[in-house]
């Protein structure tokens, strides 16, 4: 069987070799070519440098990722907190609600917003007929506004990876605290902090590097000092300028360099972090506590807060969408469905696109992640940890970046890119990590020893995969392929880069309408839709394994 | 009394964990709490800690009450407690884990250091204060949950299954060092545990409980001799059970005759015993009060058995006796001469074989 391990791994680097690495090279290579005399040279990253409008967009981009960071520490700790320590009603649905925001696509959010919120939105409106502000507030249009936008967006990482850190500890730890005299606050920060740390991180660094990745948000805010968007404006609206074009590839390579090394350096530290296993045998559901009424009630309250927050964003994508002409009112007076008219009669090409495009590329995730699961978790071939390494480094890698780069690598040389095929191909290596770490998880979770009696029993590997593997990683494969389905159908930042005329995705259609101007009605009706099918995808995840993707999230910490 | 134990009861959900539970603890004593998983012992252990919040009944610990007038919360106890998977705290090292709750009475720290070095080198530990407990083995860890434990001198140490997780041979002697190092620093102890060989090295006073109740209580020696029913002799060490009829009660001389399937054999009642209405009862001798004899010298109580099995265990064999139909386990010297098939003759001794309840 030595010889089939050597074969799959053969494969799947092949595959990265073509698809990641191959593209990757290209853009490293491009970010070098000096624009004048066409050779190669460092002159790019020093004009990048020394420039202090790009300096001033790093910085920008810098504050920005610190400011996320902060605000959904501050607001996701008591939360995963009480999910994971109080007995409280309802806590499953919530749990649900507040994964919302992880697959929402990040302009959807900032389309609701910018109808509550903005200048002339439901807020202002209201505040200004009942006379308590002469002019509209700037709510959103600034530093102030991303940082809202984006923490909205980002508090599901901070909270699912904050509450599998506090599951995970042993009850026995805090009991020994609380019998060695230490009580409430004192035992939170000596112990059960500390030990959910690791755990912590792993989201957190996800979250600090968003505003990295995350092009459009500040584009729809008018923000574009911040790097990932003038990157893209860059690239995308000034390519006849050769400066701009090279000072846009060449910041492209400075945010997935602080992506890489970032990702990199907290993995490090925490893989030394780790604590070793200690205890045996202990509840899976870690410490649960019995609020006291006051405490409880609070809890409600908080979580509640929350939830409206998190529900306002398909709340009001929902009236846009039934609506016509939601302008300088506070609320729609007109109600139709002339917008989901023209997406479903007139333009149907989009849903088709998206769902073919993403359906292919879930093909391809799973042609690719299941063996590559049972290579990382089940052989001891070699280079597997590399190839683990650089999926896992696709989480974190800017869309941006792969989309310059494909375009790059595959317009000569390897012409995929005159075919639709390349739209699938690239949702797939940048959704990857999705299918993969969840058939990981589960791989983990199965006992080697199912599958070493079957092989006892005289069941061939392949054999033993089929009947005994596979069945009983099911419920964690399907999770899995849920949610890749889902970031497939949501992305935008490298289709964007690759879409020509006919290709246009469902993503891709809301933010030419918003592009256009007044069409925020259509934009609203597509973005409402996308919603939908997320939202029931999203329940069936949740129904099926909401356990598994806690697993899959939060495990970079291990159980202590 | 120094902890009292007061009509302690508490359930999770519909089961009922502890049930009415009273006990009183001298000072320095050292009790343990033994029975099968599931019986209520760590409940019962748990609830003195304040881990627990019982439904009904009381702490008392030094005179103060627990739970009746509002509840106490573990960390205003003053207790040690070592935990059955040590609870040692991995982001830590070992010197910080020691010295955890002394920090928190903002001693100096120069009284700090001295203390964790006192009770590091109590357990053996001192020049380890600098590892981590991912570097530390199975019984260095139980060792510094020990130290932690006992480092503030707390009036009470529980110890909750310390040794389950320990290899037989350190399971062993720790079970004498635990012992004396409590004796020393005078600490009054309760000991929870299913292993009933612990139990008799480790306690002054055993209470074998059995579904949330405390079923009997006293010395190991009369926890042994003297099992107060059926569930007891059965639990601590091994024993025969013998079925029939009683057929001839002498209650005044406290002993009966006993209809079994292979004849009459005269027994002594337990202490408890009451005479059921059907009359079938079981009586309980432990393999080593059966004797062998060289020949039928009395009349009562003498039978004759074969050998169905020897099992040799070093310095004496088991071996596995029918009478008619009924197996008998006895424990004789290893050199007995006879095989597998031969025949011997038993002696059951009157006042060995118990009619429990």
């Amino acid at each position: 069987m030595q010889r089939g391990n050597l074969l799959i791994s053969t494969v799947l680097w092949a595959v990265v070799a073509l698809f990641i690495v191959y593209p990757l090279s290209f853009l490293l290579v491009e970010s070098l070519k000096n624009a004048e005399t066409q050779q190669y040279g460092l002159q790019n990253y020093i004009d990048f440098f020394k420039d202090p409008y790009y300096l001033k967009t790093f910085v920008n981009t810098l504050v920005l990722s610190l400011l996320v960071l902060l605000t959904t520490t501050l607001f996701g700790l008591p939360l995963a907190y009480m999910i994971s320590r109080y007995r409280l009603k309802g806590k499953v649905i919530f749990t649900a609600l507040i994964l919302l925001p992880i697959v929402l696509p990040a302009y959807a959010g900032a389309f609701s917003l910018i109808i509550l919120f903005g200048k002339m939105g439901v807020i202002n409106l209201l505040l200004m007929d009942l006379g308590l502000v002469a002019k509209p507030i700037n709510f959103l249009y600034g530093v102030h506004g991303l940082v809202f936008v984006q923490s909205i967006h980002l508090l599901p990482f901070i909270v699912l990876s904050l509450s599998a850190g506090f599951t995970n500890i042993d009850p026995s730890l805090e009991e020994a605290s609380e019998v060695e005299g230490a009580s409430g606050i004192k035992r939170f920060f000596t112990i059960t902090l500390p030990l959910a740390t690791p755990n912590y991180l792993a989201g957190a660094v996800l979250v600090f590097l968003w505003p990295f990745t995350d092009w459009l948000t500040p584009l729809i805010f008018g923000q574009t000092d911040y790097l990932p968007s003038i990157s893209y404006i860059n690239i995308a609206y000034h390519f006849t300028d050769m400066h701009r074009k090279y000072m846009g590839i060449v910041s492209v390579v400075v945010s997935a360099v602080i992506c890489v090394s970032i990702f990199l350096l907290s993995k490090a530290w925490v893989e030394r972090k780790k604590y070793t296993s200690l205890s045996k045998g202990t509840t899976l559901e870690g410490r649960i506590i019995y609020p006291p009424i006051l405490i409880q009630i609070g809890s409600y309250l908080y979580m509640l807060f929350i939830a409206v927050l998190v529900l306002l964003i398909p709340v009001v994508l929902g009236l846009s969408a039934f609506s016509r002409r939601w302008v300088l009112q506070p609320f729609p007076t007109y109600w139709t469905l002339e917008n989901f008219k023209l997406i479903f009669i007139e333009t149907p090409g989009l849903l088709k696109n998206s769902l073919l495009f993403s359906g292919t590329a879930l093909l391809f995730g799973i042609a690719f992640g299941l063996p590559a699961a049972y290579l990382i978790t089940r052989t001891h071939t070699t280079g597997k940890e590399a190839l683990d390494f650089i999926i896992t480094l696709m989480l974190a890698f800017p869309g941006i970046a792969l989309g310059v780069s494909y375009l790059l690598a595959f317009w000569e040389g390897i012409p995929l890119a005159t075919h639709w095929i390349i739209m699938p191909l690239s949702l797939f290596v940048r959704r990857l990590p999705y299918f993969l770490r969840m058939a990981h998880a589960s791989y983990l979770q199965l006992d080697i020893s199912l599958e070493e009696a079957a092989e006892v029993s005289g069941a061939s590997k392949l054999y033993t995969f089929f009947t005994i593997s596979l069945p009983l990683l099911l419920k964690g494969l399907f999770v899995g392929v849920v949610m890749f389905f889902i970031m497939a159908f949501q992305e935008i930042s490298t289709a964007i880069f690759l879409y020509r005329g006919g290709w246009e995705t469902l993503p891709i259609g809301i933010y030419l309408n918003w592009h256009r101007g007044m069409e925020f009605g259509i934009a609203g009706a597509m973005a409402f839709f996308m919603i939908v099918i997320i939202f029931v995808l999203l329940l069936i995840v949740a129904k099926i394994g909401g356990g598994i993707l806690g697993a899959a999230w939060g495990s970079s910490g291990g159980r202590y | 009394m120094f902890i009292k134990i007061e009509n302690l009861y508490k359930k999770f959900g519909h089961v009922v964990a502890v049930d009415h539970v009273n006990l009183e603890i001298k000072q320095g004593e050292i009790i343990t709490l033994l029975g099968p998983s599931g019986c209520g012992k760590t409940t019962t252990l748990r609830c003195i800690a304040g881990l627990e919040k019982p439904e009904e009944g009381d702490v008392i610990i030094d005179g103060k009450p627990m739970f009746s007038q509002g509840f106490v919360p573990p960390s205003q106890r003053g207790i040690g407690m070592v935990f059955q998977n040590y609870a040692i705290w991995p982001h830590l090292r070992v010197f910080d884990n020691v010295a955890y709750g002394l920090k928190l009475q903002n001693l100096p720290r120069t009284v700090i250091h001295e203390k964790v070095e006192e009770a590091l080198t109590a357990v053996g530990l001192s020049g380890m204060e600098k590892r981590y407990p991912g570097q530390l083995s199975g019984g260095q860890q139980q060792r510094v949950a020990l130290a932690r434990a006992l480092v503030r001198h707390p009036k009470v140490l529980l110890l909750d299954e310390p040794l389950s997780n320990l290899d037989a041979k350190l399971r062993e002697r720790m079970r004498f060092e635990i012992k004396s190092l409590v004796r020393r620093l005078h600490i009054t102890a309760v000991y929870v545990t299913h292993d009933q060989a612990e139990a008799m090295v480790i306690s002054d006073r055993i209470a074998v409980m059995e579904t949330g109740k405390i079923v009997q209580l006293g010395v190991p020696e009369d926890i042994y001799k003297k099992p107060a029913n059926r569930f007891v002799a059965d639990f601590i060490g091994t024993t025969n059970f013998i079925a029939g009829s009683l057929v001839e009660v002498q209650l005044d001389k406290g002993k009966a005759y006993l209809q079994t399937d292979f004849g009459r054999i005269l027994c002594t009642l337990a202490d408890s015993f009451q005479v059921p209405s059907d009359s079938t009862v079981q009586a309980s001798i432990r393999p080593e009060e059966i004797e062998i004899i060289p020949s039928a010298t009395q009349k009562e109580n003498v039978f004759r058995a074969t050998i169905a099995h020897r099992a040799y265990l070093g310095n004496f064999l088991y071996i596995f006796v029918t009478i008619d139909n009924t197996l008998l386990r006895v424990q004789v010297p290893y050199n007995l001469s006879q095989k597998e098939g031969e025949e011997i003759i038993i002696y059951l001794n009157p006042e060995k074989c118990m009619i429990l309840p």
